[in-house]
């Protein structure tokens, strides 16, 4: 058991006035500094590269193709089963991928990419456990639409070039050096 | 014809300051909401017009489309009745306060008042003491456990802080010589330090306080109480009916704040400026009752709320025994031929 | 029977068969790549190795797969010279098989992966480039080949040499070039091609119909057993996302199919992913049809068939033994004579699995009682009677080409019947969708199961034939 003694109030704190009027004039000084609220629709959150915003397909800049190869490994990590893929054979060209790897061939690509935003919690797994750079969290927060079938994304509103999402790769990439870096000392 | 322009001064003095007073209630909302934003760090409304003044209009259009319910086991009639009786009475106060000493629409039509009575000062106590009803009639024909505490925690706050707020004025009243408002402002004119609050301070603290009270107010806003009586005497009401109760509480901080101001600020007296002219004379009134509503906002936002057998303590233990022995001293110091 | 110690069991093993026989009898799982129990053991890829000491003698490391058992023979699979072993064995294995895994369709069912996993061998010490060889090597319709992927086991090889006696594989090239090719390159041929990238323990060889059509793991899997001929072999349906049969793969029955398959049956599977499959019923309507509940179909088609005199009954195939006697049920309240549809033997036969007869349940139904009856003879038994109820599976498709005059016709298929006579049809699951029993060519019992939902407007067979015996006596009652 522990008894706490209750503090010794001095005179004026007894008379309670003197107290009042120090609260009051705390309130009243308060009313001159600046607001913390955000207004948000006309001042929209303040995005960086740590932002988990929603996900997105990375397509490359140079021919606008999609970097996805409709592995599943994003639909598999997925915890809220928001993702469905289906895979399409493909013959495209190879291209530049991450800086340096170059591909002979693309030889599979997304047919159907569908992630159901309602479902989703942003939580970032796929852009984990994506081994081609093609899923990432975008700084794209506002979610709204008439119908939940509209909310369905599909590739038309998952593609975006790989430019706009450079921060976010190279934040990604900075985070994941430091994890290898933990674990290759086992 | 002299009683036709009587009627018609009377009517535009009516709509003048009733007009006046449900703007300056509607916009004390506004400020409410506008104060406690700026003190916690917000932005307040904002939306509805510019700084959101529109926001009193919105929220009447708001209350009156709202779905009006009524519980199936209140007494229909007094629970219908009572926001009317909790608003009439406040709005009525502020027929005696005097706006300025001469009125402008007619000559000789007296002071700026509605009705400038002789007995001012018990009209206008007796009217605030009548709001009461309302909200004890509320909170028992909702007939709800929170709306009933509420209610009876309001008489009985009512009750013991009604008695230090008259004792306090009846020092001013001896001082006076007069229950006349107008009377009482007018002794007040000349320099600063006529002023009642120089030779009065502890029925102005006194007063000031038990207005608080009075009007259910933070600190003492023991009948509505969200944390322990979820709405209080209003928790069952809905639509106008709600909006009703809050609009006399609004007016009757207004007629308090015009009580507080006539009382120890000189009501519509300028200092130092004998004989001023009416508009000068308004503009001084409302500049001083707004200062008040301004400082009811203010302690709202910040003290927190007693306890009710502090506040029980307070008013019988303290303002009671104060209130007397100032009116003993005052009464004294007034037969000797000091004051 | 020999004795041996197997991690610290005694077990009495069989001792024409290799050390890694033993190890599956006995439960435990050592790494394999080359070795297939259908497959004569060649020791290539090393991965089986397990400790092994003979006769008091200190204990080697040997590969399991070409190990005979000997006598007092003690073997202890997960010693650590084991483990390291498999370990260097993986590490080389690694060292040119290249990072596919993302668009592999092995992946998920990929022993190198499985195995990677296990022995925690993921790091490569190599700096020198990986070997780049052909990635995508057409071998005709059924399989693809990817030679970096290859890690040359030479199951494939082994395979066509061993079971289908058609070696079209080999193994070209020398030491690290080696390479698995076809003589020029020519494309694979027979009907057992499928079973190559069942045998291939890596994503190497591949199968065209199913190339990037699903993730392993979003499989749904369910044993069966195969319709496409009276052999009736074990199978596993599997199904993605509760839709479409993806993939057909044999399952091992020692008694009917091995672990092999015909590409006839593995690719079956179009068949019973019909979008235009009928759902409900249709019963006729003037000169249309017009769709209506299975419930509301069977009551029309009862009506049809109590205003018979002479009514035809003819079963498909297809049906399950289940299903067969609910039929008979049937077949006796209209009193008809109990046919099912047997069309010839086609050119498919081998001295392998295929019997050419694509019946799977002829001897379920011979023994119920039906009489096997040709297709153009079935046609003429619909044109001389009143009514005719055509019921089962596939009963449209043996029967279309012959003229089924206007004979009023009753069908429960899953198609809809568009001949002129038509008065009722009514839907009825695929073999996919249902339990059930066939009995095949041999007398062995092949069982169905539940692959996929039925459609909610589908109700079962057996149901749908209980409630037409059931409405027919009601009506028969009332005429």
């Amino acid at each position: 058991m522990v008894i706490v003694k209750r503090k010794e109030l001095s005179l004026s704190e007894r008379l309670y006035l003197p107290e009042i009027f120090r609260g009051m004039s705390m309130t009243f000084r308060a009313m001159f500094k600046p607001a913390v609220t955000r207004q948000y629709p006309e001042e929209p959150l303040p995005t960086d590269e740590v932002t988990r915003g929603q996900p997105r397909l990375a397509t490359n800049d140079e021919d606008g193709s999609i970097r996805c190869v409709s592995c599943g490994l994003c639909e598999a990590a997925c915890p809220a089963y928001a993702i469905t893929i289906d895979g399409q054979d493909t013959d495209r060209n190879a291209i530049t991928i991450a800086g340096d790897v170059t591909e002979k061939f693309i030889e599979r690509e997304p047919k159907e990419f569908e992630i159901d935003m309602l479902r989703c919690i942003l939580c970032g797994f796929c852009e984990e456990a994506c081994p081609k750079d093609a899923i990432f969290m975008s700084d794209e927060l506002e979610l709204a639409d008439f119908t939940r079938k509209d909310l369905i994304y599909g590739l038309d509103k998952l593609k975006r070039p790989v430019s706009t999402l450079r921060p976010r790769i190279d934040y990604i990439y900075k985070v994941n050096e430091r994890w290898q870096a933990s674990s290759s000392t086992r | 014809m002299d009683m036709l322009i009587t009627i018609a001064v009377i009517v535009v003095k009516i709509t003048c300051i009733y007009g006046g007073m449900i703007v300056i209630a509607a916009l004390t909302t506004l400020a409410e909401r506008k104060v406690s934003a700026w003190i916690q760090f917000r932005h307040g409304p904002n939306r509805v017009g510019p700084w959101g003044i529109l926001q009193p209009l919105a929220d009447g259009v708001k209350f009156i489309f709202k779905e009006e319910l009524v519980p199936d086991s209140a007494n229909k009639w007094m629970f219908r009745m009572a926001p009317a009786l909790s608003a009439m009475p406040a709005m009525m106060g502020v027929a005696v306060i005097p706006f300025a000493a001469e009125s402008p629409l007619y000559k000789d039509s007296g002071p700026l008042a509605i009705a400038d009575l002789d007995i001012g000062v018990l009209y206008v106590l007796a009217f605030s003491g009548l709001s009461i009803y309302g909200i004890i009639l509320g909170g028992w024909a909702s007939n709800s456990k929170f709306s009933l505490l509420g209610a009876i925690r309001a008489s009985a706050q009512m009750v013991s802080y009604e008695l230090a707020m008259i004792l306090s004025i009846m020092a001013i009243v001896v001082m006076s010589g007069s229950f006349n408002m107008t009377e009482i402002a007018s002794l007040q004119a000349g320099p600063l330090w006529n002023w009642n609050i120089f030779s009065q301070p502890v029925a102005f603290m006194l007063f000031l306080i038990a207005t608080f009270a009075e009007t259910n107010r933070h600190p003492f806003d023991f009948a509505e109480c969200e944390p322990e009586l979820v709405g209080g005497f209003h928790t069952e009401y809905s639509s106008m009916r709600f909006a009703l109760f809050f609009l006399g509480e609004y007016c009757a901080i207004f007629v308090m704040c015009c009580m507080t101001v006539v009382f120890f600020l000189g009501g519509f007296e300028v200092p130092f400026w004998e004989d001023a002219p009416w508009f000068i004379q308004v503009g001084a009134m409302v500049s001083k009752v707004v200062a008040f509503l301004f400082l009811f906002i203010w302690v709202r936002w910040t003290i927190p709320r007693f306890r009710f057998d502090q506040l029980m303590g307070l008013g019988w233990k303290v303002f009671l025994p104060v209130a007397l022995v100032n009116l003993l001293i005052t009464g004294g110091l007034v037969s000797a031929g000091i004051l | 029977m020999t004795k041996i110690t197997l991690n610290g069991r005694e077990l009495e093993v069989d001792a024409s068969k290799p050390l890694i026989a033993a190890c599956d009898t006995a439960g435990i799982d050592v790494p394999r790549y080359c070795y297939h129990p259908g497959l004569e053991p060649v020791g290539s890829c090393r991965i089986c190795q397990v400790e092994v000491s003979e006769g008091g003698r200190p204990a080697r490391v040997m590969a399991a797969c070409r190990t005979q058992v000997t006598e007092g023979m003690v073997v202890n699979t997960e010693a650590a010279g084991a483990h390291d072993a498999r370990r260097e064995c993986l590490e080389f294995l690694l060292k040119n098989h290249p990072l596919d895994c993302p668009i592999c369709d092995k992946a998920g069912e990929c022993t190198l992966q499985d195995y990677s996993f296990q022995e925690q061998q993921a790091a490569s010490r190599s700096t020198e480039p990986r070997a780049t060889l052909e990635k995508r090597v057409d071998l005709g319709e059924v399989i693809m080949l990817d030679q970096e992927r290859c890690i040359l086991c030479t199951r494939c090889v082994r395979f066509q040499e061993e079971v289908t006696k058609k070696p079209e594989l080999t193994n070209a090239g020398l030491a690290s070039n080696s390479y698995i090719t076809t003589f020029a390159g020519r494309p694979l041929t027979g009907n057992y091609q499928g079973n190559l990238a069942d045998v291939c323990p890596v994503g190497a060889l591949t199968l065209k119909p199913f190339r990037f059509q699903a993730r392993v793991w979003n499989l749904e899997k369910s044993s069966s057993t195969c319709a496409e001929c009276s052999r009736g072999c074990s199978i596993s349906v599997e199904v993605l996302r509760r839709g479409d049969v993806k993939r057909i793969r044999p399952v091992f029955n020692p008694d009917v199919n091995q672990w092999w398959m015909c590409d006839t049956g593995r690719f079956s599977f179009p068949e019973v992913n019909d979008a235009e499959r009928l759902t409900g019923g249709l019963i006729a309507s003037g000169d249309d049809l017009m769709g209506v509940t299975t419930g509301e179909a069977i009551r029309h088609a009862a009506g049809v068939l109590a205003s018979s005199s002479k009514t035809a009954l003819l079963a498909s195939p297809f049906l399950t033994v289940e299903e067969a006697a609910e039929v008979k049920v049937l077949g006796e309240a209209v009193g008809a004579e109990l046919l099912f549809v047997s069309p010839d033997p086609n050119e498919l036969k081998d001295d392998l699995l295929h019997t050419g007869d694509p019946c799977p349940n002829r001897n379920g139904l011979e023994q119920a009682g039906f009489k096997a009856i040709s297709p153009a003879d079935a046609a003429t038994r619909v044109t001389g009677a009143d009514a005719a109820i055509l019921v089962g599976e596939r009963i449209l498709k043996l029967l279309a080409g012959n003229s089924l005059g206007s004979t009023k016709l009753v069908t429960l298929d899953t198609a809809a019947c568009l001949a002129s006579g038509v008065e009722a049809c009514i839907s009825i699951p695929f073999y996919v969708e249902k339990a059930g029993t066939w009995i095949n060519v041999d007398g062995h019992i092949g069982r169905l199961t539940i692959a996929r939902p039925i459609p909610a407007s589908v109700q079962p067979l057996e149901r749908s034939l209980v409630e037409l015996t059931k409405s027919l006596s009601r009506a028969g009652a009332s005429v």
